[in-house]
């Protein structure tokens, strides 16, 4: 299968190769939340939630010298093409959990919150492929939401090296394609790259260009994720009445 | 929500007996519904819908599936809901509801599934479903629609069962079944190949959908759409589902307390009576929505 017409260089969904979907994001979504979040990628849609500090439910897992932070991955039983009933904590969430606690962890300033706890939940609605990225970049929102100190933003976005080209910000077909897939995310302001998984092999040189494209995608979504957060403190301002 | 103090807790009591509740409604007024239709573009109809803090999201997907051998001239219809993670904290917290609710609010899930299979789909036979499983069939005993309704709770303040009927009514008002050509082979036992039209669309009549009305009692009154702070004072819930014509279609009664027969047969005339007001509610709603959506064209 061609995924790049040889003609016109176009995707299959008719962008250009380092054309990204569509984003969309949106703050405040779960009313009862700390901080909540919803984030779109194209198709892929997906909420984040996020509880806390709070005081550490369970006694035994308490650090005395920073926050815990926890984080659960689901996906809904309507978000893939064909429905499936798929039982909470297998193995495919339970490391996506892990890679967005570990990437959201070393952006909050962990530090100043001893003895508690953060939560975040993180809920696909709709899953068209780049769903890590998707929660990575729902997670900041909602944490910055939530008014937890952090570091830096962290955005995410992925890329993919598919007929000779490299690809940016893989949808569902490209991901399933079987091609090398880079997920990148970094610290926007310090240009740190914090989190880095890639599928499949790829000469060395070939990768750099795609981590590269994948490094400017993050970029693109950091620049879009503050002006969200900039029009959401307007209208906090405005409602202030400031 | 962390628990009450004995203060709180009289504030509830007592507001509820003056007829002034705690957010300034009366006893049997709802919360501001919000609804919004078209949410999960890849199923064939989704709503989400907000009662003040309490949020869910309905999808409804139709796939091509046989029918059982004992009602073959039946499609089929399955309910499922969904307790996110996203509203678990929720779940966690207050005592009695960790009893009841078990871990990660799998418990609520399945009694919220089974309330409302049972006020939706009628009986066993599928005889007064407020969804007719004969107009999903395609070829008898051969080719059906199943029809899997998937509810998510997204944010949890109360009145749950009535949240998710109100968005399944909504979803299928929302519904667009593609409209199936079936081409038969020469033998009868031969499967039906079948070609699915992507322009043409059926819809459901949703007319006959009931809505849920649930009157949860706290003392000495019974209350529509409590809160979760008002559903922690609760001594007993009833749940009724009501079509249009204000007929009862399913009833569920939760919580521990017993209750007069008097005093059920006076919720349901109440329950009715309130019924009304949130069908045409819905009603001018789910007309709003799909005017939007026919601008947005």
């Amino acid at each position: 299968m061609e995924y790049v017409d040889s003609l016109t260089g176009f995707r299959l969904d008719g962008r250009r190769p380092n054309d990204m979907r569509q984003i969309r994001g949106e703050i405040g979504v779960v009313a009862k939340a700390d901080g909540s979040a919803l984030f779109e990628m194209g198709n892929t849609k997906v909420i984040a939630a996020v509880y806390g500090p709070r005081e550490v439910q369970n006694k035994g897992q308490q650090i005395n010298n920073q926050a815990l932070v926890r984080c659960e991955y689901s996906m809904a039983n309507f978000s893939t093409g064909d429905r499936t009933r798929r039982p909470k904590g297998d193995r495919r969430s339970t490391e996506i959990s892990l890679v967005i606690r570990q990437t959201m962890e070393a952006c909050i300033l962990v530090h100043l919150m001893p003895r508690s706890q953060i939560d975040i939940f993180v809920q696909v609605l709709q899953a068209d492929g780049g769903t890590r990225s998707a929660c990575i970049n729902a997670a900041t929102l909602a944490l910055a939401d939530a008014g937890i100190p952090m570091r830096d933003l962290v955005t995410s976005c992925s890329a993919g090296y598919l007929s000779s080209t490299p690809l940016l910000d893989l949808n569902y077909v490209e991901d399933s394609a079987g091609g090398p897939d880079v997920t990148v995310g970094i610290l926007a302001k310090t240009d740190k790259v914090t989190l880095l998984q890639m599928d499949s092999k790829l000469p060395i040189d070939i990768f750099e260009n795609v981590m590269q494209l994948a490094i400017e995608g993050c970029k693109a979504i950091a620049q879009y994720i503050r002006e969200v957060l900039l029009e959401n403190t307007k209208l906090l301002e405005s409602r202030k009445g400031l | 929500m962390v628990g009450l103090s004995l203060g709180e807790k009289q504030f509830i009591h007592g507001g509820i007996a003056q007829d002034l509740r705690t957010d300034g409604r009366k006893r049997l007024h709802y919360r501001p519904i919000s609804i919004e239709t078209g949410v999960i573009p890849q199923a064939n109809g989704s709503a989400r819908v907000r009662l003040g803090a309490t949020d869910v999201i309905v999808s409804i997907k139709a796939e091509l599936g046989k029918p059982s051998s004992l009602q073959p001239d039946k499609g089929k219809v399955a309910i499922f809901v969904d307790c996110s993670s996203t509203a678990a904290p929720m779940f966690e917290l207050s005592g009695k509801w960790k009893m009841v609710l078990g871990r990660g609010g799998e418990e609520l899930s399945s009694e919220l599934s089974v309330a409302l299979q049972r006020c939706l789909l009628g009986g066993k036979s599928g005889a007064g479903a407020g969804i007719d499983p004969s107009s999903l069939v395609i070829v008898e005993g051969k080719l059906c629609w199943d029809l899997y309704i998937d509810g998510l709770v997204v944010s949890s303040d109360g009145n749950l069962l009535d949240a998710l009927g109100a968005a399944i009514k909504v979803a299928l008002s929302n519904t667009g079944i593609p409209k199936v050509t079936v081409i038969l082979g020469p033998s009868p036992n031969d499967q039906p190949d079948v070609d699915l039209s992507d322009e043409e669309f059926l819809q459901f009549d949703t007319t006959g959908v009931p809505v849920i009305v649930t009157l949860t009692k706290v003392g000495r009154h019974y209350i529509a759409d409590a809160t979760l702070e008002e559903e922690s004072q609760m001594s007993s819930a009833m749940s009724v589902s009501l079509n249009r014509h204000g007929h009862i279609c399913g009833l569920t009664k939760r919580g521990g307390a017993g209750l007069d027969p008097s005093v059920v047969l006076d919720m349901i005339s109440v329950a009715q009576h309130v019924g009304e007001q949130l069908m045409s509610m819905l009603d001018s709603e789910i007309a709003a929505a799909e005017a939007a959506a026919v601008q947005e064209q």
